[in-house]
């Protein structure tokens, strides 16, 4: 398959701090995870694509034509941005209408894009209604619909779950995945590996502005399988419940927080671990008030990997 | 076509030729400013100067019906480039232009900055140069309703009124200094607007500052030109320094005995330091310090 999307050696520094660093890739049609911690590099990655600022090393090229500057190339771009974007006293009719006609589209085509873009994102009922009475969710649909409206081939999504509900997450996510069934190349960053694996197994990690690996989601899945996890169990009877995991061997070690009245378990294989654990809740009546897993973040696997 | 396994169908009309790109932010700018609460009222207001002056004119050509209200004071009734001057330098019109620049121009980039709306634009098929002409364009349109516009219905209705070509047969040149020195002011207050909102995300913050800094620039040149008696501080002031490049247009005298040039010069700086600072300062990306 084509690629879409091909930089060479892309970097870029903010004065002396480094935003991207010699980034050489491809990216083939369908969905592309672009995953890395905060402060990664990934918005600059996203805005240098989009043509927003000038590498200073490098070049992007979209469907083999370079992008900075090339503005007939931005017609084919879809970006919806990180941050809330929106003049607050508008609907959300009157913003997408007023950026779509900064593709100098005729009147009834704008609003006929609109529209659909607004079905799409199911907010054709409150399109009338000012953004300022949005909810969180609203308003990342509304900046999905700005991204989608003048159809893009390519849709370029900076963090489009942040702050969604577990319904509106499932939203966006079928809305990307209806793209992908169209063939048009989406690419999605996010800081949270389960919401990128929700939607694609082409991820690209990005790290202190560097690519770190690229590929398919299962090589990464592997790695984070084999490091250890600690996972955080307050219960009734964490002394009851600690004597059952020691005689398991993908648990490496068993701890007490006193003072928090929790029990600390280090273990190399999540989904064991996780798969044994209601049955042993209840077989020895154990009531749970929480289970929280500290380490369970992308920062932590980056660590574990960079360690590695 | 480079996608593969293409199930979508594009748009197939034709685009618009795009010869304005900026027009669309000079349509939402506009269309922003007279949804502000109490704009159109005083928009309406700032208008007052120019219908006193149109009457002017009509009771210039009717003075023998309007005798018993001049008691012999008809010298400013006289419509020459004096009376154009006047109205162009007035006072109360240069305030009421700034007073329209905090409705229309304090949010034009600072509210693009507090809501992040640079980056859709740049990703969009928009260049700075479209962005800022767009902006300009919003101050254009309504310091034009003030400036020129007036100037030029003051000069049709004068022919009007009077029935014959004679006043544009002796001043000639009056359209041109019209058209100057409307260009020269909405040129100048535009570089200055957007200057001042694009270094704030608050529009209040931007609006006291539109404001201050044309009443202070004043105040202080009042200030050292009282303290060390030197004609040049009124080089300080905004409004002198356009009253003095109005005066030269209209070909009347200086108000103040310093050289015009001196204040072509300080209103040029401000617009090249302006145009330096918009160029850095908008643009699709924050910059992370």
């Amino acid at each position: 398959m084509t690629a879409v999307i091909q930089t060479q050696n892309l970097s870029k520094w903010y004065g002396n701090v480094l935003g991207l660093s010699d980034v050489t890739l491809e990216i083939e049609p369908g969905i592309t995870g672009i995953l890395g911690p905060n402060g990664a590099g990934k918005s600059t990655f996203l805005k240098l694509i989009t043509g927003q600022i000038k590498s200073n090393i490098g070049s992007v090229s979209i469907m083999g034509q370079p992008v900075w500057n090339n503005f007939p190339q931005f017609s084919k771009i879809g970006f919806c941005p990180e941050q809330d974007s929106f003049y607050e006293e508008m609907t959300g009719w009157q913003f997408l209408t007023s950026l779509l006609r900064l593709f100098h589209l005729p009147v009834a085509e704008i609003e006929k894009k609109a529209d659909k873009a607004l079905d799409i994102v199911e907010l054709t009922d409150d399109k009338h209604r000012a953004i300022r009475a949005y909810s969180r969710g609203m308003r990342q649909r509304l900046k999905v619909a700005q991204s989608i409206a003048h159809d893009p081939q390519i849709i370029i999504l900076d963090e489009p779950l942040n702050g969604l509900d577990p319904l509106g997450r499932r939203k966006i996510i079928r809305l990307i995945k209806e793209y992908k069934g169209e063939g048009r190349t989406i690419i999605v960053s996010s800081h949270v590996l389960p919401e990128i694996e929700a939607m694609t197994n082409q991820i690209i990690l990005i790290h202190q502005g560097k690519i770190f690996a690229q590929g398919d989601i299962h090589y990464i899945r592997d790695l984070i399988e084999s490091h250890p996890h600690i996972i955080s169990i307050k219960c009734s009877d964490p002394r009851q419940l600690a004597q059952k995991f020691i005689r398991h061997d993908f648990v490496l070690k068993v701890n007490f927080d006193l003072k928090k009245g929790t029990l600390l378990v280090e273990t190399n294989n999540r989904d064991k671990f996780f798969g044994l654990l209601p049955a042993l809740f209840v077989e020895n009546k154990i009531e749970v008030e929480e289970i929280t897993s500290p380490d369970d973040n992308l920062q932590a696997v980056f660590d574990y990997l960079i360690g590695k | 076509m480079t996608i593969k396994e293409r199930g979508y169908t594009h748009w197939d009309g034709e685009l618009q030729d795009g010869r304005f790109p900026w027009w669309p932010i000079t349509r939402i700018g506009i269309k922003l400013t007279f949804k502000r609460r109490f704009f159109k009222f005083f928009f309406a207001f700032t208008l007052i100067p120019a219908l006193v002056w149109l009457v002017g004119i009509y009771v210039s050509e009717r003075l023998e019906d309007f005798k018993f209200m001049m008691e012999g004071e008809t010298d400013f009734l006289n419509v020459n480039p004096l009376y154009f001057k006047t109205y162009f330098t007035n006072e109360f019109l240069l305030f009421m232009v700034v007073m329209i620049l905090v409705f229309c121009g304090a949010g034009l980039i600072a509210d693009d900055l507090r809501h992040n709306a640079l980056q859709l634009y740049f990703a969009r098929p928009l260049k700075k140069r479209d962005y800022l002409t767009g902006k300009a364009a919003v101050i254009f349109f309504f310091l034009f309703i003030v400036t020129l516009v007036p100037g030029i219905v003051f000069i049709l209705f004068k022919l009007i009124f009077a029935g014959n070509l004679q006043f544009f047969f002796s001043y000639p040149w009056l359209i041109l200094s019209v058209i100057a020195y409307s260009v020269l002011i909405t040129t100048f207050f535009a570089f200055y607007t957007l200057l001042l909102s694009s270094i704030g995300k608050n529009r209040r913050y931007v609006a006291i500052l539109i404001f201050g800094v044309y009443i202070f620039s004043d105040i202080f040149s009042a200030i050292f030109y009282e303290i060390f008696r030197s004609r040049y501080f009124y080089l300080l002031s905004i409004k002198s320094n356009l009253q003095q490049i109005g005066a030269v247009l209209f070909d009347q005298k200086t108000p103040w005995n310093i050289p015009w040039y001196y204040s072509l010069l300080v209103i040029v700086a401000i617009c090249v330091f302006a145009a330096y600072v918009l160029k850095r300062k908008v643009r699709g990306v924050e910059i992370i310090k």
